[in-house]
């Protein structure tokens, strides 16, 4: 009798899983948000790149996210890529929020010369802004957003100078807070 | 129809708050380095304390003399070792010329010349023991000198060393500032308070086997004497003294070298000059107070050292990032016609520095490959005889069958009197 019971309540519990398992589609859907943008700051315009991937769920997104930045010195932002959309219908507001990484990959241009030691180190990358999306189809928008960027940088490098009775060495350090508008077109799939 | 609406107004305010807000993005860009402020010392005090201490423990090896039993050491900007070496397979280190900015000298008879500074002092070597300054040129070497005052220029003249000060040390804080990297190149700048002009040091220069009455130079010497005449060398000058009274040198002249110049050779009659660029010879048969060019090789940008016998040249040529260099090589150089001297050789080396010659056998010191040593006596195929990979060498004086081994760590000494039992017979 035990082994009855003990049967049927395992055709039960399987049942009752099953069941849970077929209808329901999952609130929880891949995004890909692919930016050109526009940065503008004090010492002109420059252009950057993202791609951010990540998991939508309801009106929130979050994504790891990863660029190119062109300002001042061309540099590799790594992010995390958070957003909020507003609104029901097919055309949508949206605020978004990066914070991260900036990684340097200068150019051979943008390497000093005569400098020993000179190393530029990875900073502190934010980007915060508002946007809107328009539907281009069932699963696709074309975005539009404005905001403001920060990326941060260090540089360091050994400064020598003849001083007698010494030669003096000195380590010197330049910290570069970049503050940028930016102004970005992109497309979600 | 109403949600379009709303895009395109935000848009229009958008790209017009981008208009109007862009003026304000500032870049912060701040720099920190150092302000360095003197500390100030009356010369007499400072020339007091130019004088034989007890034996030091050497720290860093610098520059190198053989004069006859005794070895003389230079730890850069400190002063002299004196070493003992009656028994070569047991050096003794027995005292020390305490000589703030030295960093090279020379030796003819009883007397020692070394740079102080702007200095060149003359000291009295009679006894190694017990050596005594007995002149001071006053300011001769004007790129190293530390006067806050008084004679300024080469020559020296007549004055009161109470009424001169000169800088003995730095106290230093940091200090961060805004900095406009667009109108600012980073090197040479951020000194406020530099009273010099900013330069790399050049002390780091390679040494030869420079044979005179009763010394030898290493190969990175940048003084040395012929008859009675003591040549040095500057970044981009050489500076002549008259040294026929051995304990009171005459400026005799300075003649532009274009540099930077690291290293001087003395072969007979003549002066072999070894700069970044190339190799500069000179007459000083004619008129030995005033060195006369008579030939010239140049080559890649490097560090280079060069020492000579009748028929060659020979200098290394390393990577050293002070000089900008970008080979390490040995070069060979003909220079049986001195006026046109024809590069015959070059050999590869991992970062050869000094290097010294003793009949057919050339010793070049490279770098951390240590000691190597040829059969040179065909100058177009270099016969390696033995490596010696104790140390990491900088420079050597090889003569009577010892090779005395400038070394990151000391002194070495190598018997070679018995080319297929090259062999290590001391450390200092």
């Amino acid at each position: 009798m035990k082994r009855i019971l003990f049967f049927l309540f395992c055709v039960c519990i399987s049942g009752r899983i099953s069941a849970q398992q077929k209808p329901a589609a999952s609130p929880w859907k891949f995004h890909s948000v692919n930016n050109v943008g526009l940065l503008e700051g004090q010492i002109g315009s420059a252009f950057q790149l993202q791609s951010a991937n990540g998991m939508q769920y309801r009106s929130w997104f979050m994504g790891i996210g990863l660029g190119l930045d062109f300002y001042r010195y061309r540099t590799i932002p790594l992010f995390i890529d958070l957003r909020k959309e507003f609104g029901s219908g097919p055309n949508k507001f949206f605020a978004y929020a990066d914070g991260g990484v900036n990684f340097a990959w200068l150019t051979d241009n943008q390497k000093p010369l005569y400098l020993t030691d000179d190393h530029f180190s990875a900073g502190f990358y934010t980007d915060l802004g508002l946007g809107y999306k328009i539907a281009a189809g069932r699963t696709n928008h074309l975005l539009l957003s404005l905001g403001y960027s920060l990326k941060k940088l260090k540089e360091s490098y050994q400064g020598y100078y003849y001083l007698p009775p010494d030669n003096l060495q000195d380590k010197e350090k330049i910290n570069y807070n970049l503050n940028r508008l930016v102004i970005k077109i992109g497309w979600e799939f | 129809m109403k949600q379009n609406a709303w895009p395109t107004s935000y848009i229009r305010y958008a790209l017009f708050l981008t208009f109007v807000f862009t003026g304000c993005m500032k870049d912060k860009i701040t720099k920190t380095y150092s302000i360095s402020t003197p500390i100030f010392e009356v010369l007499t005090k400072f020339r007091e304390t130019i004088k034989s201490q007890p034996a030091m423990d050497i720290g860093v090896a610098g520059k190198i003399t053989v004069a006859g039993n005794y070895i003389y050491l230079s730890e850069p900007l400190k002063g002299i070792h004196v070493i003992d070496n009656s028994n070569p397979s047991s050096p003794k280190n027995v005292s020390f010329i305490n000589i703030p900015g030295n960093e090279d000298m020379a030796i003819s008879g009883k007397s020692l010349y070394a740079d102080a500074y702007g200095d060149l002092v003359t000291f009295d070597i009679s006894n190694p023991l017990d050596v005594v300054a007995k002149n001071f040129a006053a300011n001769v070497f004007p790129d190293h000198s530390i006067y806050s005052n008084g004679p300024g220029y080469i020559g020296g003249i007549s004055f009161n060393p109470d009424s001169v000060n000169v800088i003995i040390g730095y106290t230093t804080r940091d200090t961060t500032v805004d900095y406009d990297p667009v109108n600012n190149y980073p090197f040479y700048t951020g000194c406020p308070t530099c009273s010099f002009a900013a330069s790399p040091s050049s002390s780091m220069a390679p040494v030869a086997t420079v044979p005179n009455k009763t010394a030898t130079n290493g190969s990175t010497a940048r003084f040395s004497i012929i008859n009675n005449f003591l040549y040095t060398v500057g970044s981009y000058s050489m500076t002549t003294f008259n040294i026929s009274d051995p304990l009171v040198p005459a400026f005799a002249s300075t003649v532009q070298i274009v540099g930077p110049v690291e290293t001087i050779y003395p072969l007979k009659n003549r002066l072999f000059v070894g700069t970044n660029n190339g190799m500069y010879m000179f007459d000083v048969q004619s008129s030995p107070s005033t060195p006369s060019l008579i030939g010239q090789f140049t080559h890649i940008v490097a560090c280079d050292p060069v020492i000579a016998d009748e028929n060659y040249a020979y200098v290394t040529l390393n990577d050293s990032s002070f000089c900008r260099g970008a080979v390490n090589e040995l070069k060979i150089i003909d220079i049986k016609d001195v006026a046109n001297p024809v590069d015959v050789m070059t050999y590869n080396l991992t970062h050869p520095i000094g290097l010294s010659k003793d009949g057919n056998h050339l010793f070049i010191c490279d770098g951390k490959d240590g000691l190597k040593i040829y059969n040179a006596a065909n100058v177009n195929g270099l016969q390696l005889i033995k490596q010696l990979k104790d140390a990491f060498d900088y420079d050597v004086i090889a003569q009577n069958g010892i090779a005395v081994v400038v070394a990151s760590n000391g002194i070495y000494q190598y018997d070679y009197s018995d080319l297929t039992n090259i062999h290590l017979i001391s450390k200092l």
